[in-house]
């Protein structure tokens, strides 16, 4: 007779206890974008696809989400680029003050976010820029930096650099080892960065408060604002259309990049 | 010679593009100045959400052309941050739209002019008396009443008293704020009045917030609303507002109005001393406050309007402060006081709900 092998199962039911209490609250918040109730009550009372239709039939809720996915799409890229520059150059830049330099492009993560916010607000007072898309735009990028440069630096300190010796050997240029054989090697920690960064960037709110232009809000900043007077299943079927996006690039990126390969770090 | 001609043609020919590109530098430059001489604009700050939507589709579109201007409109909160973060010469709003709190921080930083004038703002002879008491700066267009919401399905209690939220009946069911929130800070000043000398009578006030525990505590109304109609709570501190907007549905919800009175969530508007466009701005207020602008609000929003001269809808009447008797129900605060204080009473009463 076959030993029972306890320890196995109180490890998976501990898993599976886990995952329940990860994803618990997204099932719940998806329960009520399909309640027919006024309120966000649970149990549920009733099925309906009104509050997705007041989602999308919302010019506001419309022009906020897409503005949010505008800023993170453009800020991922720009973020990206710079993030594994910078992350190349402390790691193999031999520059003095590297240390430092690592220190200064982490401090957003340090700060809260909402003096990162007020301090840009600030400038661009001075500045007598006002605020601007563009503005904002800095703003994200400024705190989804540090997340690509972790990233892209942990899998640099990693790297076997021999191989990059090997393709020198063999008559490749600098930009020739960087694009067939660096890049290759270092893209599981750029797209985890990038990852992180278009998910900072799509829910960002502090730094958000202050750079917004009127007229011009984010997402998150208009959930927010619509709380205020309404709370009503809107804000969780936008939740679940948000879900539904995330998981949607998520098995995108699996099916054409082989996602699953690059986020083991 | 056809070497030279043809070296004298890129010389000429580069001349012509660097001169052609410069102009159309000088000009890309200058094309915002061209671009702003269009209508003034009138930045201001109001509410998002519903707030908003009702003023983009009923208020604003008749000022802006009447005034030929434009509003632009932040209605991202907090707004006294990012207007003591700009110049007081070159504020970045004309108009600062705000709960009384906000506005008596940036009147004491020197940022808004505290009192407007009756010459440039016509419609403040028309206002009740708490538009532009003491206890306001700039002037106060609406109000909410903030009292008790309950559930008439739930319980026989009519609130009669501030001092029936502390039933011990209703322990770990009545709801109530974070202090952060105006209408937490509020009851906190009421409880002094009920239960010690007076709104700023702190230390009875403390003792009452711990007698208050168990409470379910929210960030803000809206949480509150829903908590309501769960029925997660039976009764919770809200604004008039909030429940009244709510009596076309039936749902099982009354405002009680306790004999100590209900403390006033005015809805504040004042213009900005470093403001460029002062005459816009007071044009603005002097709209904001005519009993057109008031009655679509009003009604939008259940808010109880200021000027005395609207005329609301009988459903409205029936439920809001129209009334100078009814008026004289609600109850206004030393906001200027309360927040001289805030850090040190936040501080007292965090700790007195970090552990419930």
């Amino acid at each position: 007779m076959k030993a029972v092998n306890w320890g196995r199962i109180v490890f998976r039911g501990l898993n599976i206890l886990l995952i329940a209490f990860l994803l618990l609250p997204i099932v719940i918040v998806i329960l009520f974008a399909f309640n027919s109730a006024e309120f966000i009550v649970f149990p549920p009372e009733g099925f309906s696809l009104r509050w997705f239709d007041k989602f999308f039939t919302d010019p506001d809720f419309m022009g906020a989400f897409f503005l949010s996915l505008k800023l993170a799409l453009i800020t991922v890229v720009i973020a990206t680029v710079i993030g594994t520059m910078a992350a190349m150059a402390i790691v193999r830049g031999r520059i003095p003050g590297a240390r430092f330099l690592t220190a200064v492009f982490l401090s957003p993560l340090m700060l809260p976010a909402i003096l990162t916010g007020l301090a840009l607000f600030q400038f661009y007072v001075i500045i007598e820029t006002g605020r601007t898309f563009w503005g904002l735009l800095v703003g994200h990028i400024v705190v989804t930096i540090p997340y690509v440069i972790r990233t892209s630096t942990t899998v640099l300190y990693n790297f076997d650099t021999s191989i990059e010796e090997a393709a020198q050997n063999l008559g490749a240029g600098p930009l020739a080892v960087f694009w067939y054989v660096t890049l290759p090697l270092i893209r599981p920690g750029v797209i985890a960065g990038s990852i992180f960064a278009f998910i900072v960037s799509f829910d960002q709110f502090p730094v958000s408060l202050f750079l917004v232009k009127p007229g011009q809000i984010t997402f998150p900043i208009h959930l927010f604002n619509y709380l205020k007077y309404a709370f009503d299943p809107t804000v969780a079927a936008a939740a679940t259309v948000t879900i539904a996006m995330s998981m949607s690039m998520v098995l995108l990126l699996e099916f054409t990049v082989g996602l699953q390969e690059y986020v083991k770090l | 010679m056809s070497e030279k001609i043809q070296k004298g043609v890129t010389r000429r020919r580069f001349i012509k593009t660097t001169g052609a590109a410069a102009a159309v530098a000088a000009g890309g430059l200058g094309f915002p100045a061209i671009v702003r001489s269009g209508p003034t604009v009138l930045n201001i700050t109001e509410w998002g959400g519903k707030w908003s939507q009702v003023l983009k589709e009923s208020v604003f579109p008749e000022f802006e052309k009447t005034h030929n201007c434009q509003i632009e409109t932040d209605t991202a909160f907090p707004f006294a941050p990012k207007l003591m973060a700009s110049p007081k010469n070159k504020p970045v709003y004309d108009v600062l739209h705000s709960n009384s709190n906000d506005q008596w921080k940036v009147a004491v930083a020197g940022y808004i002019e505290e009192k407007p004038d009756p010459a440039k703002i016509p419609n403040l002879k028309n206002l009740h008396p708490f538009a532009t008491s003491d206890k306001i700066v700039g002037v106060a267009a609406f109000t909410s009443a903030i009292g008790l919401g309950y559930r008439t399905d739930k319980t026989d209690c009519k609130f009669e008293s501030w001092k029936d939220l502390w039933d011990e009946k209703f322990a770990g069911i009545r709801g109530t704020y974070v202090i952060t929130n105006g209408l937490g800070a509020c009851l906190f000043m009421m409880a002094g009045q009920v239960f010690g000398q007076g709104f700023k009578d702190t230390e009875a006030s403390l003792k009452a917030m711990e007698a208050l525990k168990p409470v379910k505590q929210v960030d803000f109304t809206g949480t509150m609303e829903k908590q309501l109609f769960s029925g997660e709570i039976i009764v919770g501190v809200i604004h008039d507002s909030a429940i009244w907007r709510h009596v076309e549905k039936n749902a099982p919800l009354a405002f009680a109005v306790p004999k100590e009175g209900v403390l006033a969530l005015e809805q504040v508007w004042s213009v900005t001393k470093g403001s460029q466009k002062k005459e816009l701005a007071y044009a603005y207020l002097d709209y904001i406050l005519s009993p057109k602008i008031q009655k679509i609000i009003s009604e939008a929003m259940w808010y109880n309007p200021a000027n005395k001269n609207v005329e609301l809808e009988q459903k409205y009447k029936d439920h809001l402060f129209t009334t100078p008797e009814q008026v004289k129900q609600l109850v206004q605060v030393d906001w200027k006081w309360y927040n001289a204080q805030e850090s040190t009473l936040a501080m007292a009463y965090n700790k007195i709900f970090q552990n419930q």
